[in-house]
């Protein structure tokens, strides 16, 4: 995006407020607060780059917008960080996300309260619905006339176009009596004007958007929030890894000393906002010590229930064409014969070459000759995966390991191992999604299991000795800090995090700008 | 001339092909080669470079006496008869080959009818411009840094005065990552007529035990991903891994017998069903950049060493000589402590096959074609089962029909994902 006619701020100068972080959880928040006349500074670890800087070539994309330092990985579900589920540059993991945009179900944010387990958030349903409300109105989501999980519910835009695999979807669901259509999809399909940016092409169904839109139809931070939040007075500085936050004499957060250009500065700031995503803020406030009295800094790391049934058609499907998972179903949400808590969607699937052959190899556990085979027939193969909630684990965390990575801080291990319920869920899940693909005709099926999106290691709750940050985001330490990403999520929802994450970037500007007095 | 030559090769292209540029046509080819590679012309395919008697990407070593005479020559119309025989003569290793008859009469009478009928504006400005332009930082970059990727053959004749093989070797060849300076016996600059049988035993050499190499992508793929649906970035890219690998590639985070035994591990987790594209080679180059794939597990060391002590762990492995006990005994280990590290290696061969514009191109994957340099973005409009769009490369359906066993690759131990696990 163009930063060159941004406003810019000088170390010294104390900055409003200072982000970490320019993704779904920055992005919006800097706007926001920018248009309230707040002087900020969003600091980015990762490079800016222009839509037409991406490129569909699996490799190039992910060395380019995928955080691909090593993070160590234990458990016996360890979980794959990269291209997965990590996004850097100017933009963060929009960059390369899917653009599925379903809204949290009510039901997830009361799971305690309905199920005794996981945890309730503390905003209610309908609050959270108007800021996503919010959300959806700038940045442009398409969808289906009718959503027949929200009948009231209206979409900008008409839905992205189905490929081979949606319409198998849609067959195999429909055979096996379960409701599913075109899903939210967070892609432009006609010509929008985006303020400040400028004209977002409609969707040209190339497949790409795990490796980074070209067009602008896909929702990206860099193609909305952020030239409304350099318009609006922001400064954007790529390439600035935060190392350290400083804190006077009171313990509110004076500084963030970042390196760049291989140089350490110093930016002077009245307020931070963390939202570095839920493995790089639980980094920083452990290797920092900050914002941890209650001991939760990354705990309660969650990851989605990611599985994926694959079928092989005698059809030459070529799923890799067109928005890769345009059909959604909600049926599951609370399945009746559910001997577990929560529930999980089901979308389509089609997928990039290196992609499916990483999952699997490592998802499916398939080598040599076998691997091979799949791949030979990669034009005959479709699927459907599932995002499913999550619970926590005692054992499910991010620490800190004595290795030092080379931007200076240790690298962060995360252990993750599936616990009974997301056993059972799978299971069930499976089941399911076997079915349908048989239903659709697929002449063999295969399951490969992984997780997606990097959830929970700083979250938000009513109790101050259970929850890093207040209902509002806000440190219950440290006055001055605050948190912004998918680490505050109390629970993992079965929703896809980044509808969410932006309306709670917009919640919670709101409150700081209140607590801030503008 | 550059330009002109790539709207040649445009309106043949071949699925594979080498540019060969004799002299000042050395030049234009080592220009058109580094513009293909950076993907900025519509052409894919380039296999290799040979350069014959080559002027370099430099100003060509020209003795300026002998320059401002020649440019005399074609002052007031044609080169004589006289001058472009004398030229011709000049260039040869043996200035009385013609009347040993070591050089056939009909050739040497062409080369002087050639000179002789040649433009006299283009004779001036080959010496003028052409031959004093400097295009080294355009071809790799100041000081070389930027060395083609592409294989090149660099030939010389030994008897040639300012372009022998050792300035070859010093102008020439440093503008390539991959450069072999031979040189050619009996001859000085004119080796296509001095040493006919020679220069072709040489190219067909180069073609067979390098350029040539691997798998080759089908013309009809070649041919989208030169067109303009293709971004240039990705073209560029596309194009260096579409290069033979090096047969006597030296490993960097490796070694030699470490190489060695992944490239066994290598046809044992990725099969390949054709011309082998040198997938253990590939790994350690990605190795040595550092770039890892965002993780490993807690208590495994960093990507380089793992791969080194999971190697050395089956050096006995290697040694058993029958394929098929090898692997049974790979999949014994792939249940035991390898097993994390044995699938890191068989994704990072998988990716280092499937990122092979020929691989996509056997498995009927051209979603890389997508993009453009400028303009509206091409995409899909045709998203159905069984259709395609009239630009697609279309592969052999019989090749990837479902339940149809691809050629080449053998039945080996395979687990069964297909069960719904309750």
């Amino acid at each position: 995006m163009r930063l060159d006619h941004q406003r810019t701020y000088s170390d010294d100068e104390i900055a409003d407020v200072v982000v970490v972080g320019t993704g779904a959880g920055g992005a919006p928040l800097l706007a926001s607060l920018a248009a309230h006349g707040l002087r900020v500074v969003a600091l980015e670890a990762g490079d800016n780059t222009e839509p037409r800087d991406h490129t569909p070539d699996e490799m190039l994309a992910a060395q380019q917008i995928n955080w691909m330092d090593d993070r160590l990985s234990g458990g016996a579900d360890a979980t794959a960080f990269g291209p997965n589920n990590s996004g850097r540059g100017v933009g963060g993991s929009m960059l390369h996300w899917g653009a599925f945009a379903p809204r949290p179900d009510a039901r997830d944010l009361r799971l305690r309260g309905e199920s005794g387990v996981g945890r309730d958030w503390p905003i209610a349903h309908a609050e959270l619905t108007r800021w996503i409300e919010q959300v959806e109105r700038f940045v442009g989501i398409s969808g289906p006339e009718r959503y027949p999980w929200d009948p009231s519910r209206r979409y900008e835009m008409p839905p992205v176009a189905r490929n081979a695999s949606s319409t198998a979807m849609l067959r195999g669901a429909e055979a096996l009596g379960i409701t599913a259509t075109d899903g939210p999809v967070a892609v432009a399909t006609r010509d929008r004007d985006q303020e400040h940016w400028g004209l977002r092409h409609a969707c040209v169904n190339a497949g790409t958007c795990h490796q980074g839109c070209r067009t602008g139809a896909k929702v990206t931070m860099d193609t909305s929030y952020l030239p409304l939040a350099v318009a609006r007075g922001a400064e954007i500085r790529a390439g600035a890894m935060v190392v350290d936050i400083e804190t006077d004499a009171r313990g509110r957060v004076s500084a963030v000393v970042y390196r760049r250009d291989g140089e350490l500065r110093r930016q002077r700031t009245a307020a931070l906002v963390l939202a570095a995503g839920g493995v790089e803020t639980p980094r920083l406030l452990l290797h920092t010590g900050l914002a941890n009295g209650s001991g939760q800094v990354g705990r309660n790391f969650l990851a989605h229930g990611a599985t994926q049934v694959w079928g092989r058609y005698d059809e030459d499907m070529r799923a890799y064409r067109g928005y890769p998972s345009s059909i959604i179903t909600e049926d599951l949400l609370r399945p009746s014969d559910a001997d577990f808590a929560g529930g999980y969607l089901i979308q389509s699937l089609g997928v990039q070459p290196q992609t499916l052959a990483t999952t699997l190899a490592r998802g499916g556990g398939l080598r040599g000759a076998e691997l091979m085979r799949w791949m030979r027939d990669y034009r005959h193969l479709a699927g459907v995966g599932i995002n499913a909630e999550c619970l926590p684990g005692d054992d499910n965390r991010l620490t800190l390991s004595d290795e030092i990575a080379a931007d200076g801080l240790p690298r962060v291990r995360v252990d993750f191992s599936a616990g009974e319920n997301e056993k059972r869920l799978r299971a069930h899940a499976i089941r399911t999604m076997v079915a349908l693909v048989e239903a659709a005709g697929a002449r063999e099926t295969i399951v490969l299991d992984r997780t997606a999106h990097t959830i929970g290691t700083a979250r938000m709750g009513s109790d101050p000795g259970d929850s890093v940050v207040d209902a509002e985001g806000r440190s219950w330490e440290v006055p001055n800090l605050w948190i912004c990403d998918n680490s505050v999520f109390p629970s993992a929802l079965a929703a896809n995090p980044a509808l969410t994450i932006m309306a709670l970037s917009l919640r919670t500007a709101d409150a700081l700008r209140r607590s801030a007095g503008r | 001339m550059a330009r002109s030559v790539v709207e040649r090769i445009a309106t043949i292209a071949p699925a594979r092909w080498m540019l060969l540029g004799h002299s000042m046509g050395g030049k234009i080819a080592t220009v058109v080669a580094a513009r293909t590679l950076r993907g900025e012309t519509p052409l894919f395919g380039l296999a290799g470079v040979v350069l014959v008697a080559s002027s370099p990407p430099s100003p060509e070593p020209m003795d300026e006496g002998r320059r401002l005479a020649m440019q005399g020559w074609a002052g007031a119309g044609a080169v004589s008869e006289l001058h472009a025989r004398s030229f011709v003569l000049a260039d040869l290793a043996d200035s009385d080959a013609a009347d040993h008859d070591a050089l056939p009469r009909p050739e040497l009478d062409r080369a002087t009818d050639d000179v002789h009928r040649a433009n006299p504006e283009a004779w001036r400005a080959w010496l003028d411009r052409g031959s004093q332009e400097d295009w080294s930082v355009a071809v790799s970059g100041s000081d070389f840094k930027s060395p083609l990727p592409v294989p090149a053959l660099i030939l010389a004749g030994a008897a040639d005065g300012d372009l022998d093989a050792d300035a070859q070797r010093r102008l020439t060849a440093p503008h390539f990552a991959h450069a072999e300076v031979r040189e050619i016996a009996d001859a000085a600059h004119l080796i296509p007529i001095e040493q006919p049988a020679a220069l072709a035993a040489e190219v067909r050499r180069f073609w067979r035990e390098r350029a040539g190499l691997g798998p080759t992508v089908p013309s009809d793929f070649g041919r989208v991903l030169a067109s303009a649906r293709t971004t240039s970035r990705t073209r560029a890219a596309l194009a260096a891994r579409a290069l033979a690998d090096d047969p006597d590639y030296a490993p960097t985070v490796l070694d030699t017998e470490q190489l060695g035994r992944l490239r066994l591990l290598a046809d044992h987790l990725v099969p390949q069903p054709g011309p082998a594209i040198d997938l253990a080679a590939r790994v350690d180059a990605q190795l040595a950049t550092g770039v890892g794939d965002g993780w490993r597990p807690a208590d495994a060391p960093s990507d380089p060493e793992a791969y080194r002590r999971g190697l050395d762990a089956l050096a006995d492995w290697a040694r058993i000589p029958d394929a098929d006990a090898r692997g049974e005994a790979l999949d014994r280990l792939g249940d035991g402590d390898l097993e994390a590290w044995l699938e890191d290696a068989a994704v990072d061969l998988a990716r280092q096959w499937l990122a092979h514009p020929a691989t996509m191109a056997l498995i009927g994957f051209d979603g890389v074609a997508t993009g453009g340099d400028t303009g509206r973005q091409s995409g899909f409009a045709e998203l159905r089962a069984d259709r395609a769009e009239s630009w697609e490369p279309l592969p052999d359906p019989a090749v990837s029909s479902p339940g149809v066993q691809p050629p080449g690759i053998t039945n080996g131990a395979s687990r069964s994902t297909t069960e719904a696990e309750a």
